[in-house]
């Protein structure tokens, strides 16, 4: 079970938040971007859900929490609606920067396909390691977001934080990207590298087993077993962590 | 330089990767690596050869003393001779059979010579069988609805007894379970309120023995007050008595503490590993429990009855709770002053009985991990984050053994980690 709220907070964070590593990591993301001649600012508005600003530059992009300085503004009316253009079914209106519509149409939308493209891949497309690659790091930063924006929203996701102690969890991959989820007073708070100290670790040891992980296909208390899979700390942080990775996967399904 | 030489453990890892083909994370539960907290895995046994006393040998042939005790099962010594001798020959006579052995009679009444809160006996496998029994019990006797559980319960892993995020559990399964902080009777009284008194009962360990934080043991005059508590607004009280029962008292630990629980729950201590539970309670709850539909295939079976009489008969001889506490007290301040000698500061908590350690040297916890680690792979058997267990085999030389191997970790540790000297 999955609420569109908390689906909302996960669509705009999670995902459209792992354009900034996309365009920070792929060639193809930094050529959409090269012709970009200023910089656009879009701020999306979702009524009675999350608010964020995205700033796209030539070089690449930032997203900061809420309604900030931007060239363009689109409001959605529910959590639904923007979940909807998230799906494609939901065509988004802007109500301010009708000159950057050439931006939203064309600029926007192949960096968000191309970020559909290594976030939803092809098993034909994972054959390719350097796509395999890349395509698990942007899950990988999508997934250490999304387990924020559940233990903040989701019902269950909200009971599961209630249990944690404060300080922060390093999530890694060996030799790959570093995530920092941060608690405090049982809210989560994602951060894209790695904790200087950690109060608790969870570690994969390699892309294939964290993308098997995302995919399913391997448990962790199997991997934990196996040693692949390596916890350390105070590990209730752990355990409770794990739990709402289990929701993950309902949301970015 | 270590006295004690590392363990290799090259064949449990053998049987490990055999048995994650076939078994659902190869050792599920507290058993295992995962739920067992094993860090890092690289330094623990996964199966065992064999036991004898306070040992187990793993399947590398390596010995362990073993202050975990199968989690509770071993109270008097793995393969005890008494126990082994009245379960072998009850089995001779007979042990899942049609009508149910007259020795469950003598089991039950065994433990209503025991239990002071007793006046009868149910029997079954598990400890959840009977927590949840209980449970059941309290709904039927009160008709309500609302269940209170103590901040970090544990009584087992049937869905009602689970938290709303673990996986397969519905929020329906557990959306009459009410939790209150320990020690807190204004708490109580306050839930009670919020419930409109709809609170069929409270289920409770006798005191504080979670995971990942000091034990906390309770007073007489806490658990006094929450038994006046229950009977001003006519909740049943449950002792779930199985991790700590016949540890801290053989006539119950509602008894340790001053008071009769309506029910109180049994199982670890019980046989010495011969698998079985009991539910015992007040003569007020038996016809409750009379019209309960509840049993099992094997619940009845009569070798674990057998050896339950041999067991607590030989708890009763030998004082146990006397003798664990005493075991208990002279291990952890031999531990503590083998820390302290190192620069370590090592928090002993909980009963003597069933002590619990953590190293407050750092607040990750991983230095005591490190320390488990090292004291798990040089022979003496610990758990990172759950409470230990005492046996009625240890002898003052295991104990001498078992706190020089757990120096000797202590100062692997404190030369891995030049930093804590500042």
């Amino acid at each position: 079970m999955t609420d569109s709220r908390t689906m909302a907070y996960v669509n705009l964070y999670a995902v459209l938040g792992t354009l900034e590593n996309l365009c920070a990591l792929d060639t193809k993301a930094k050529e959409i971007l090269y012709e970009l001649k200023k910089p656009v600012s879009i701020c999306f508005d979702v009524k009675g859900g999350p608010t964020a600003t995205i700033k796209f530059t030539c070089k690449g992009c930032r997203m900061e929490d809420g309604k900030q300085p931007h060239d363009i503004l689109i409001p959605f009316s529910s959590c639904e609606k923007f979940n909807g253009m998230i799906d494609g079914t939901v065509t988004p209106i802007p109500v301010k920067g009708f000159t950057k519509i050439g931006f939203l149409l064309k600029t926007f939308v192949a960096l968000t396909d191309r970020l559909t493209e290594l976030l939803r891949p092809s098993e034909e497309n994972l054959k390719d390691p350097a796509f395999f690659e890349l395509s698990t790091v942007l899950t990988f930063y999508t997934i250490a977001v999304a387990l924020a924006q559940i233990g903040n929203q989701d019902a269950v996701g909200r009971a599961s934080a209630s249990y944690m102690l404060d300080g922060d969890i390093a999530f890694l991959i060996k030799d790959g990207p570093a995530a920092t989820l941060r608690v405090k007073d049982h809210r989560l708070l994602a951060i894209k590298k790695a904790p200087e100290k950690p109060r608790a670790i969870m570690q994969f040891d390699s892309l294939q087993l964290a993308n098997d992980l995302f995919n399913g296909k391997v448990n962790a208390m199997e991997c934990i077993g196996l040693g692949t899979v390596e916890i350390r700390g105070m590990l209730s942080m752990v355990d409770n962590m794990n739990r709402i990775l289990d929701r993950v996967a309902l949301y970015l399904a | 330089m270590s006295k004690f030489p590392e363990y290799k453990h090259d064949k449990s890892h053998e049987y490990f990767n055999r048995a994650i083909k076939v078994i659902p994370s190869g050792i599920y539960g507290h058993l295992g690596p995962g739920e067992g907290l094993w860090v890092p895995v690289s330094k623990w046994p996964f199966f065992s050869e064999k036991a004898q006393g306070t040992y187990f040998w793993d399947v590398d042939g390596n010995k362990y003393i073993d202050f975990m005790c199968a989690y509770g099962p071993n109270v008097l010594g793995y393969n005890d001779p008494d126990v082994d001798a009245a379960a072998l020959k009850q089995l001779k006579l007979g042990n899942c059979t049609t009508s149910p052995s007259k020795v469950m009679v003598e089991c039950a009444e065994n433990l209503v010579d025991t239990i002071a809160s007793a006046d009868w006996a149910f029997f079954a496998k598990n400890g959840s069988d009977t927590t949840t029994l209980a449970v059941m019990a309290a709904r039927a006797h009160t008709h309500k609805k609302k269940m209170f559980f103590l901040k970090g319960y544990y009584h087992g892993d049937f869905q009602w007894a689970q938290k709303v995020d673990y996986p397969g559990i519905l929020p329906e399964d557990v959306a009459n379970n009410v939790v209150v902080p320990w020690f807190n009777l204004q708490a109580l009284e306050d839930a009670y309120n919020a419930c409109d008194g709809d609170v069929a009962g409270l289920i409770a360990q006798p005191y504080d023995h979670g995971n990942f934080k000091d034990n906390e043991v309770a007073s007489k005059e806490y658990w006094q007050a929450v038994r006046k508590f229950c009977d001003e607004k006519g909740m049943v009280l449950i002792f779930d008595d199985v991790r700590t029962g016949f540890r801290l008292d053989l006539q119950g630990s509602d008894h340790y503490y001053g008071i009769k629980a309506d029910l109180i729950c049994f199982c670890k201590a019980l046989a010495n590993g011969y698998n079985m539970s009991a539910l015992c309670g007040g003569e007020h709850m038996k016809s409750t429990v009379s019209g309960i539909t509840y049993t099992g295939s094997y619940w009845m079976s009569a070798v674990p009855f057998a050896a339950s009489i041999a067991c607590i008969n030989k708890m009763k001889k030998l004082n146990t709770p006397k003798m664990f506490r005493e075991m208990g007290t002279k291990l952890t301040d031999g531990f503590k002053a083998a820390a302290a000698e190192h620069g370590f500061d090592l928090v002993v908590s909980g009963e003597p009985a069933l002590f619990y350690l953590r190293i407050a040297n750092d607040d990750s916890l991983m230095l005591h991990q490190e320390w488990v680690a090292e004291c798990v792979s040089r022979g003496l058997f610990l758990a990172s984050h759950h409470n230990h267990f005492m046996n009625a085999a240890v002898t003052d030389d295991d104990i001498k053994k078992a706190i020089e191997i757990a120096e000797d970790a202590f100062g692997v540790v404190e030369k891995r980690h030049p930093e804590l000297k500042g």
